[in-house]
């Protein structure tokens, strides 16, 4: 790790390490002992890096990152909330299992330097099923997972792609402030805001407590982005359709962000 | 049994369906009662959020009417709209819910006629869908 940091010639190392027994981001400047660096369990790096960035104003950074890291970063990158310029990826390949359990279809960084790439998953079982069910079924299906949701909010503040300050979410006219579950609104408003950012990195559903099936749900607005606008987040040349006009070009207002 | 009559909220904007809406009343051309009309500025005010509270919250069906591609006031605002309800429309049929309660259509300030033809298919439409299951859903 600390050769391929130095062999791109970068003055930080963003990475993750062993702290007492888990692991936690870390952020190195060159001479700094890295204690036990570790690859082995997933971290959003994107969302680590927005917050790094705001005291790191100079600098290289050298960011351990996964294919679904690097897709979040081309996310950040287009809407000017990360320096393509200051970044330095080193690829990390996910292990066979990861790819599994994320359902991932596109799991292998531009550049490894770590790792092995792991086949590719085909076509998400679970979508499918939930597909092959009549409406009703499916709205029972997801009114008995939603009725799990206690608002944590641990899929918002995880998520690699969410970085607006104030948050809709938090808003009482769409949000009850008062009372759990938060209903339906709440995961249809995060779906529909994430459906041209998400990079189907599968945080938002570890990090739920209540293991909720939220990418299945994220995999189904991306099937309908490549369906509608034969767009796939994290494709770091094409603005989102979302803001541009029909014919392509970027919209005449500034909203060009969210 | 009672017929149902559905519940609807028609989105239009100020500048072109709004002003369809009003002259479809100053003909005074036949229309279904069950249309609520809420006039926003331009339809791409229409966040979807907006539509996901109201289908939530036991609405039957949500229209949202701008002007036609080439005409918004505010240049570009119904692309943005073109783009935004068929992708929430589909999110809810992910979800369950039947996305043909959601329509989105243009209506010119001349077009009072194709107002009252929008909504009263649309109404029909509803109609045959049914209630909206959320209705009976307590969260
Ligand atoms: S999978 Fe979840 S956490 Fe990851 S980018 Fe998509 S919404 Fe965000
Ligand atoms: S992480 Fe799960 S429980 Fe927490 S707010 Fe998100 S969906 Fe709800
Ligand atoms: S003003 Fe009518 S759609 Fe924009």
């Amino acid at each position: 790790m600390r050769l391929a940091f130095e062999e791109k010639g970068a003055d930080y190392l963003l990475a993750t390490r062993d702290e007492h027994g888990n692991v936690a981001p870390v952020l190195l400047k060159k001479g700094d002992e890295p204690g036990t660096l570790r690859v082995d369990v997933p971290y959003q790096m994107a969302m680590i890096l927005t917050k790094v960035n705001k005291f790191v104003k100079e600098g290289k950074i050298a960011v351990v990152a996964r294919r679904c890291d690097e897709r979040a970063i081309a996310e950040l990158v287009k809407r000017d909330l990360l320096d393509q310029s200051r970044l330095n990826l080193i690829g990390l390949a996910c292990s066979a299992e990861q790819v599994k359990e994320c359902r991932c279809t596109d799991p292998c960084p531009s550049v490894v330097d770590f790792g092995e790439c792991a086949e590719p998953s085909g076509d998400d079982a679970s979508v499918a099923r939930l597909l092959d069910m009549s409406l009703s079924d499916r709205l029972g299906f997801w009114i008995a997972q939603f009725r799990k949701c206690n608002k944590c909010f641990g899929c918002t503040l995880n998520c690699p792609v969410c970085f607006c300050d104030e948050c809709l979410l938090e808003d009482k006219t769409f949000t009850p402030e008062k009372g759990i579950p938060p209903g339906l609104a709440f995961h249809l408003i995060r779906a529909i805001h994430l459906a041209d950012k998400c990079v189907e990195c599968g945080e938002c559903e570890r990090s739920c407590p209540v293991d909720i099936p939220l990418l299945s749900l994220r995999k189904m607005v991306s099937q309908d982005m490549k369906e509608l606008f034969d767009y796939v987040s994290g494709d770091s040349e094409r603005r989102s359709p979302l803001l541009t006009t029909l014919e392509g070009d970027p919209m005449e207002d500034d909203a060009n962000v969210c | 049994m009672n017929e149902f009559n559905p519940n609807i909220l028609a989105f239009c904007c100020n500048w072109c369906s709004y002003a369809g809406a009003d002259l479809a009343g100053v003909n005074r051309l036949q229309m279904p009662p069950n249309v609520n009309v809420v006039r926003v500025m331009c339809s791409a005010s229409v966040k979807p959020e907006y539509i996901f509270k109201a289908v939530s919250q036991g609405i039957d069906g949500v229209l949202v009417l701008g002007c036609h591609i080439g005409d918004c006031h505010y240049l570009t605002g119904n692309h943005r709209t073109a783009k935004r309800i068929p992708l929430a429309a589909r999110l809810l049929g992910k979800v369950g819910i039947d996305p043909r309660r959601v329509r989105l259509d243009w209506v010119s300030a001349a077009e009072g006629e194709k107002f009252q033809q929008v909504v009263t298919e649309f109404v029909e439409d509803v109609k045959k869908l049914g209630p909206n299951p959320m209705k009976e859903v307590r969260f």
